[in-house]
């Protein structure tokens, strides 16, 4: 279980004058629950989503993940990243092996959960190929099974699949419900895609901008396993009715935007 | 880049006649030796002998014994200055490159010495640690140090943040951090200052020695040059332009090999 609680921080930017990036977020996000965020550009979730890693500092509030305040990045969670993050001299095998091997796994072991990971994310016969030879889809589903080959109990995903086609992104959207289904853990996962929202959470967060804060917690009632019928359920009333509520709440968000012109200005 | 993009190694299919496929090298080097043999009869200079004159006094030199014993001191010193030259290069440049107030302490002593002639520390060196090897060491580091410093700090800035970022969010410490990341992802730039280094250290290399030994190729191309003895002073200079090109030869291959990841450059075949 994550808790977060009055979650603040304030930037400065590049000409000095203070960005105010999360301005009290509260959130609980329940354990092996599949978490989405959606909100306007510039509203603090990769901020938020950093500080959960214990990338990022910040001004005030608390973070803990199972009871143990965030103090640091820690094994219990792991990063997926939206640019993928991989190594690009390193092999698939290597890439995926990364993070055992920092923590000190021995070859053998770290060699065989590898290649496991590496065939759960499709990708078995290319595990001594390098980045550089992959598609984007390719290189996100390596991203994935580097941060599944740590066991952590928490997954953290920065837009996995802004970076890749829209079809790839169909395709990597039912494998992470298919592995998520198999093997569940916790997972917050920020998008700007309603429709991803919906199709993979089990809520979803709307956040709002300038100052982020949570505007909005939506439930999504949709039967799960969702992978074996991604198309039914996009046709399914509860889904058409949750995707267009929450593009009611993002334009009118947009919109207010605009009548703030001065604010814009600070982005 | 996709799949299917071929590795770097392999060039570009080209069409045009095999015979037109003449080594460009070779071409160049041919057209030179005939060149140096015309202008060095036609010119009749004793300090500028044609290249047939050059190389058989290279070949009397070489018989005798008197270029390898040299060769081989002037290689010890090219080898040990150039050895203490990298690990300065490194280690003083990652850590200039990583921490601000190291290179907020170091910069302007690097980049003074970068640009300083380096050959007027050789009094210096000679009168502290005497005419041995040290001394020639110490010019070669002079020469060669400090490019090497400035080109791996470049590189370790330049790594991208989001590597650094992603490795410690697996719980890396500064030292997995600079071994398994920054140092690779630099690995391309820090190799091509390490290319300009050796360069450099070799002209160190004959310079210290021009000026200080008693043994190495500069001490006898010195020798030679007192002497009025244009064509020892030439064969000696074949010798050390073979030592920069293997030694810059050597440096690529290990570049070679390290790098073969980065992609494609845009550098046309032509
Ligand atoms: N290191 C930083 N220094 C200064 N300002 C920052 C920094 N990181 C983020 N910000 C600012 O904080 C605000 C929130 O940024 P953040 O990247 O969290 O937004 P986001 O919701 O992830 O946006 P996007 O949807 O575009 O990815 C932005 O206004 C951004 O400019
Ligand atoms: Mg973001």
């Amino acid at each position: 279980m994550i808790e977060i609680s009055g979650l603040r921080k304030t930037f400065t930017g590049q000409d000095g004058a203070p960005v105010q990036a999360l301005g009290g977020v509260d959130l609980t996000v329940r354990d092996d629950e599949f978490l989405t965020v959606l909100g306007p550009s510039g509203c603090g979730k990769t901020t938020m989503l950093k500080m959960i890693a214990g990338l990022q500092t910040w001004d005030a509030g608390e973070i803990t993940v199972g009871g143990r305040p965030v103090r640091g990045p820690g094994p219990d969670r792991s990063m997926v990243f939206q640019n993928f993050a991989l190594l690009p001299w390193a092999t698939v095998l290597d890439n995926v092996a990364f993070g055992l091997r920092l923590k000190g796994v021995g070859k053998a072991e770290r060699t065989e959960r590898a290649r496991d990971l590496i065939a759960k994310v499709g990708l078995a016969g290319f595990e001594s190929k390098r980045p550089g030879e992959l598609s984007g889809g390719m290189q996100q589903r390596v991203g994935i099974a580097r941060a599944l080959a740590v066991e952590p109990q928490v997954l953290l995903m920065d837009e996995p699949f802004g970076a890749v086609d829209e079809q790839t992104r169909r395709l990597l959207q039912e494998e992470l419900l298919a592995i998520w289904e198999a093997n569940r853990l916790t997972v917050v996962f920020i998008t700007h895609s309603m429709e991803e929202a919906v199709l993979l959470g089990d809520r979803v967060v709307l956040m709002s901008a300038r100052p982020g804060q949570i505007a909005e917690i939506v439930d999504v009632p949709l039967d799960r396993p969702r992978s074996s019928d991604v198309g039914g359920l996009e046709r399914s009333r509860e889904y058409v009715e949750i995707t267009a509520h929450l593009w009611d709440r993002l334009r009118d968000m947009h919109e207010e935007h605009r009548a703030a012109p001065s604010e814009q200005a600070v982005r | 880049m996709s799949a299917l993009a071929p590795p770097r190694a392999r060039t570009a299919p080209r069409f045009e006649p095999r015979a037109r496929r003449l080594p460009l090298g070779l071409v160049s080097l041919a057209a030179g030796a005939v060149l140096w043999e015309v202008v060095g009869r036609a010119a009749g200079v004793p300090f500028f002998p044609p290249l047939s004159e050059v190389v058989a006094t290279l070949a009397a030199m070489t018989a005798n014994g008197e270029i390898l014993g040299n060769l081989l001191v002037s290689l010890g010193n090219l080898a040990l200055g150039f050895a203490v030259s990298l690990a300065a290069g490194l280690v003083v440049g990652t850590a200039m490159g990583r921490y601000r107030r190291v290179k907020a302490a170091l910069g302007v002593y690097v980049y003074a010495l970068l640009t300083a002639p380096a050959l007027v520390f050789a009094p210096i060196f000679f009168s502290v640690l005497g005419p041995g090897q040290s001394s020639i060491v110490a010019v070669v580091f002079m020469y060669s140090a400090f490019i090497m410093i400035v080109t791996t700090a470049d590189a370790v800035e330049q790594v991208p943040a989001h590597l650094v970022e992603m490795a410690r969010s697996y719980g890396a410490n500064e030292w997995q951090l600079v071994t398994r990341v920054i140092l690779p992802a630099a690995s391309p730039t820090i190799l091509a200052g390490v290319r300009l280094g050796m360069g450099r250290a070799v002209t160190g290399m004959i310079n210290g020695e021009m000026f200080i030994a008693v043994t190495g190729l500069g001490r006898i191309v010195t020798q030679a040059g007192k002497s009025f003895d244009g064509a020892a002073v030439l064969a000696i200079l074949l010798v050390v332009i073979a030592v920069a090109l293997a030694s810059v030869a050597l440096v690529q291959f290990v570049d070679r090999r390290l790098t073969g990841w980065v992609p494609d450059t845009a550098k046309e075949s032509r």
